[in-house]
């Protein structure tokens, strides 16, 4: 029973690796490189990126920083007002309802075309560039989260056990007491479902509003600066940091999920 | 909720069955929306030099869209858009058909094997979190043409939704209903068609409501990569000052209600092809 | 009557929840922009005064020529937006000549990201905005469609006057497109050239001409930026006329100083392409081979069906491919040409190198940037002879 639990771990970790191996491999020797009709300009050799990375850690490691920042603060921003609106949509139920398909319509703009009028929206916060600039692009991440939340967070609300609410109301339970006995549980697997949809959607969101930031700084704009430039080979370098910031975030997310999740449960 | 009561005629109960209604509330909703918006124009106009470039008025935004005042050297704003629209959106159609086979097919092959699908899960992610500016020179390059590069992209944004939806759709189906169809003497084939595929639609629609909406913002992101016809080139250049800021308030109010209209339009897709869907009455 | 009240209650709620969408946004729009403005100018006055001695020596001809007008001259201005953190620019390659100027007066290169507007000039958050003089320029001191207005209000500081000059809008390809092509490259060269003489000398048809061709600028602008073009290409960095023949030659000095100050500004943290960058030669990034075409002892175009694609949007900066195109020149020679605007994340440099299309105009700086990436690039024709890029302010921001 054991060895099988392990068995699966390692097939679950071990394949994906083998398969990031054979990648790899066919990257290096230029034979993905014929198979695309590409050339080591356009998509540079790995080694090459590392070789990259290697020598500039320290900058990168300083634009991670800025991106880091922008990201994580727009995910908890968008996430907790995503809640909130969750939140009071199960209070007043009729409207909340149709105020969330209104919440969830805003996934259908494009927001990070948005991102360069909300510099204009961000100008008088602050004579500061660095100041105004990551609010605006927070702002950005921000939005982009929150509709995922709220939706999810509304159904992990909402959608309770059957009788358990019948069940609090038959010991007298106080309102209060339903949403922080059952309501408030009830909802934890439906934050992480949100979670990993806004996860990489902050990670992305960061880079992009990067893009068009009034700051130079932050590995979107490191990315986009080198790809106009025509300097491939570093634009891959802070594009495998991107990936990195990305993926090790999700990990992180997952690890929490595990660990929040398996304790409820015992 | 007002359907068990006897329908009663006239006017006022109309207007008294409509104020209850859902409709009403999606309507005051916007309505907030709406006066939110106007009170900040106002202010923005109010204060600044250049209010269109911040906050313009929705009545300007709309106003803009059907004037017949020439918005470049051929066009007005109407036909500007209009043609825009065209190319976007078949890039984006033929963009998203293509992902939903590509995720179908995916989806697919993940459940038939345990293997594929713990490979292909990890680089399903690490896709999803290349930007699209790198990935965008090498399909440029593969493809040789900008349009059909587009279309691609569109297609690797839209897919994921859809493959992880119908494979949790595939993994909905309970242990019985594959020892039902197992005792029965169906083969792989019998058991896809006649039980795991009809129990994935739901979820595979869930994937299309997803994925048709960013369809479309995808389509109008990668517009933008390079000049040509579509709304993500026309967005850029009103960004860039080529022509009046109005265009880009246009595109940004026309994305969202095409964005919307799409997710709407896979709910009368799925309400067109599943009876079950047909005969239940919102709840 | 609690159904009433409840309702009530809650269009609160609805409009509150709508404000949280929207107000996190918007936050500061109604702020005090006025009086931030002009407490940034008091300071940035006060700054540069204690600095004017040592630096207005230095440039005596500018402060000459705006002295009497009240201004602070040119060094003092820079110094003074410098250390305040207000100088703009686009960045994406456009900075270098800004850096080679602010290290010129000893001061950190660092500037703020504008977009492709003057928002943030017109809200004072960029004080010492770059601009070129036929686009960005002209939004700034006209009233027409898209513009702010300013006037004579403005002022500017001119790379060429500053020494700082860099060759912007040229004509290249690929080497190995020009190897395998040379009578196409020649071709299109002489009949771009042909197109560009012609619309130096009749801005305002070039105008009509890019505007008809369904360029999204509005008629004036295109106008505006006819005229200022022209002068980009018949006039070089020191001012001297060049003639319509010359249009297209290449500079050796003002090539050379261009290089220099790539190598200098352009900051590479690819270790083989910043070697490649440091041994760069002019041979590498240019040819005159291709300026003149004779059919007659050069033969048919190998290939007659060809693409070029522009730097930005489709407007006046490239009038001379339009006007080739309208005025049938490309045809004269036997080529099939197709225009393709520019101005998106995938450049021009990339478009030429993956083969997607055959020719490209981008600034010189861009070509030896990309050329020290890997690319084998190669200049054919030099369209423009000095600068376009100016640092504009607002007078009123650096009065004395």
């Amino acid at each position: 029973m054991r060895s099988k639990k392990w068995l699966g771990m390692l097939s679950s970790v071990g394949l994906p690796l083998l398969f990031g191996v054979v990648i790899f491999v066919l990257w290096q020797t230029q034979i993905l490189h014929s198979w695309m009709g590409t050339d080591t300009i356009t998509l540079p050799l790995p080694t090459r990126i590392g070789e990259i990375i290697s020598q500039n850690n320290e900058s990168i490691g300083s634009q991670i920083k800025m991106t880091l920042i922008v990201a994580l603060g727009g995910l908890v921003a968008g996430s907790l007002l995503g809640y909130l609106i969750a939140v009071i949509a199960t209070i007043f139920r009729k409207w909340g309802a149709g105020g969330l398909t209104i919440v969830s319509a805003f996934n259908a703009i494009p927001i990070v075309a948005l991102a360069p009028v909300i510099n204009n929206w961000t100008r008088d916060v602050s004579n500061e560039v660095s100041v105004r600039s990551t609010m605006a692009k927070i702002i950005v991440v921000t939005i982009s989260c929150t509709a995922a939340m709220s939706v999810n967070a509304f159904r992990g609300l909402t959608e309770l056990k059957p009788f358990s609410e019948d069940l609090m109301k038959s010991y007298a339970a106080s309102k209060v007491t339903v949403f922080l006995k059952l309501r408030l549980p009830n909802s934890l697997p439906y934050v992480f479902t949100a979670l990993r949809v806004s996860v990489p959607a902050s990670v992305i969101g960061a880079l992009v509003t990067e893009y068009f930031a009034e700051d130079t700084v932050g590995v979107g704009r490191q990315i986009r600066e080198n790809i106009v430039k025509g300097q491939y080979p570093t634009a891959w370098a802070y594009i495998a940091t991107a990936c990195a910031i990305g993926i090790g975030m999700y990990i992180i997310l997952m690890l929490v999920e595990r660990a929040v999740l398996k304790r409820r449960r015992a | 909720m007002t359907n068990a009561k006897p329908a009663q005629k006239g006017f006022l109960p109309a207007l008294k069955r409509f104020a209850h209604s859902k409709k009403m509330v999606t309507l005051v909703w916007i309505l907030g929306i709406v006066v939110i918006w106007e009170i900040f124009a106002f202010i923005v106009a109010a204060t600044k030099r250049t209010p269109v470039n911040v906050l313009p008025h929705l009545w300007e935004i709309i106003g803009s869209f059907f004037s017949d005042k020439k918005v470049t050297g051929k066009m007005t704003m109407i036909e500007l858009i209009g043609t825009a629209c065209g190319e976007t959106l078949s890039r984006a159609g033929i963009g998203f058909l293509t992902g939903i086979v590509l995720g179908y097919i995916l989806a697919l092959l993940m459940n038939l094997s345990r293997v594929v699908e713990k490979i292909a899960f990890p680089y399903l992610m690490i896709i999803q979190m290349i930007p699209i500016l790198g990935m965008a020179p090498i399909i440029l390059s593969i493809t040789g043409d900008i349009n059909s590069a587009r279309i691609v992209i569109a297609a690797i944004l839209t897919f994921y939704p859809v493959s992880t939806n119908v494979l949790a759709g595939f993994r909905s189906v309970e242990r019985e209903k594959h020892e039902l169809m197992y005792s029965y003497a169906a083969n792989k084939f019998q058991l896809y068609t006649k039980t795991l595929i009809p129990a994935c639609i739901p979820y595979f629609f869930t994937g299309l409501k997803i994925s048709a909406p960013m369809a479309i913002t995808a389509s109008i992101l990668v517009d933008t990569l390079q000049g040509g016809n579509g709304l993500g080139c026309m967005l850029s250049q009103s960004l860039k000052g080529g022509m009046t800021r109005l265009v880009f308030w246009d595109i940004v109010l026309i994305s969202a209600v095409i964005g919307i209209l799409s997710f709407v339009l896979m709910g009368v897709i799925e309400r067109l092809l599943c009876p079950y869907k047909r005969n239940r009455t919102s709840d | 009557m609690k159904a009433e009240t409840k309702r009530v209650f809650l269009a609160g709620v609805a409009a509150i929840l709508a404000c949280a969408q929207l107000t996190a946004c918007s936050g500061g729009t109604s702020g005090s922009d006025s009086s931030s403005s002009t407490s940034a100018a008091d300071s940035s006055v006060a700054d540069s005064s204690s600095a004017a001695e040592s630096t207005a020596a230095e440039d005596s001809s500018a402060a000459d020529s705006e002295a009497a007008s009240g201004l602070m001259s040119s060094a003092e201005i820079i110094k003074a937006a410098a250390d305040e953190g207000t100088v703009g620019n686009w960045g994406l390659g456009n900075e270098y000549e800004i850096q080679a100027l602010l290290t010129k007066y000893g001061l950190p290169t660092d500037y703020i990201t504008m977009d492709f507007t003057m928002d943030q000039f017109d809200s004072d958050s960029v004080k010492l905005a770059s601009a070129m003089t036929y686009n960005e320029l002209g939004l700034v001191k006209n009233s027409y469609d898209g513009g702010y207005g300013y006037g004579d209000d403005v002022s500017i500081i001119d790379m060429n006057d500053e020494g700082v000059a860099m060759l912007e809008d040229n004509l290249f390809t690929s080497k190995a497109f020009a190897e395998a092509n040379p009578n196409t490259v020649k071709a299109f060269v002489s009949a771009s050239m042909k197109g560009w003489a012609y619309a130096c000398e009749h801005p305002d048809e070039a105008a009509q001409i890019v505007f008809e061709a369904g360029s999204s600028v509005s008629a004036d602008h295109q106008a505006y930026m006819a005229t200022e073009v022209a002068k980009l290409v018949t006039t070089d960095m020191n001012d001297n006329s060049v003639s319509a023949s010359d249009v297209g030659n290449m500079d050796e000095t003002a090539m050379q100083q261009t290089l220099d100050l790539a190598k200098q500004y352009i900051i590479l943290e690819d270790s083989s392409a910043k070697d490649k960058l440091a041994s760069m030669t002019l041979d590498d990034i240019r040819s005159t081979d291709y300026l003149t075409y004779d059919p007659a002892t050069d033969g048919a175009p190998e290939k007659t069906s060809v693409s070029v694609q522009l730097k930005w949007l489709p407007q006046a900066q490239f009038m001379g491919y339009y006007v080739a195109e309208a005025k049938g020149y490309y045809d004269e020679v036997g080529l099939d040409v197709e225009i393709i605007s520019g101005g998106g994340d995938i450049s021009e440099t990339t478009a030429v190198y993956n083969g997607t299309v055959d020719f490209g105009v981008t600034w010189v700086s861009n070509l030896i940037n990309a050329n020290a990436g890997g690319m084998e690039l190669l200049e054919v024709a030099q369209v423009y002879q000095r600068s376009g890029l100016v640092l504009v302010y607002k007078n009123a921001n650096y009065t004395k």
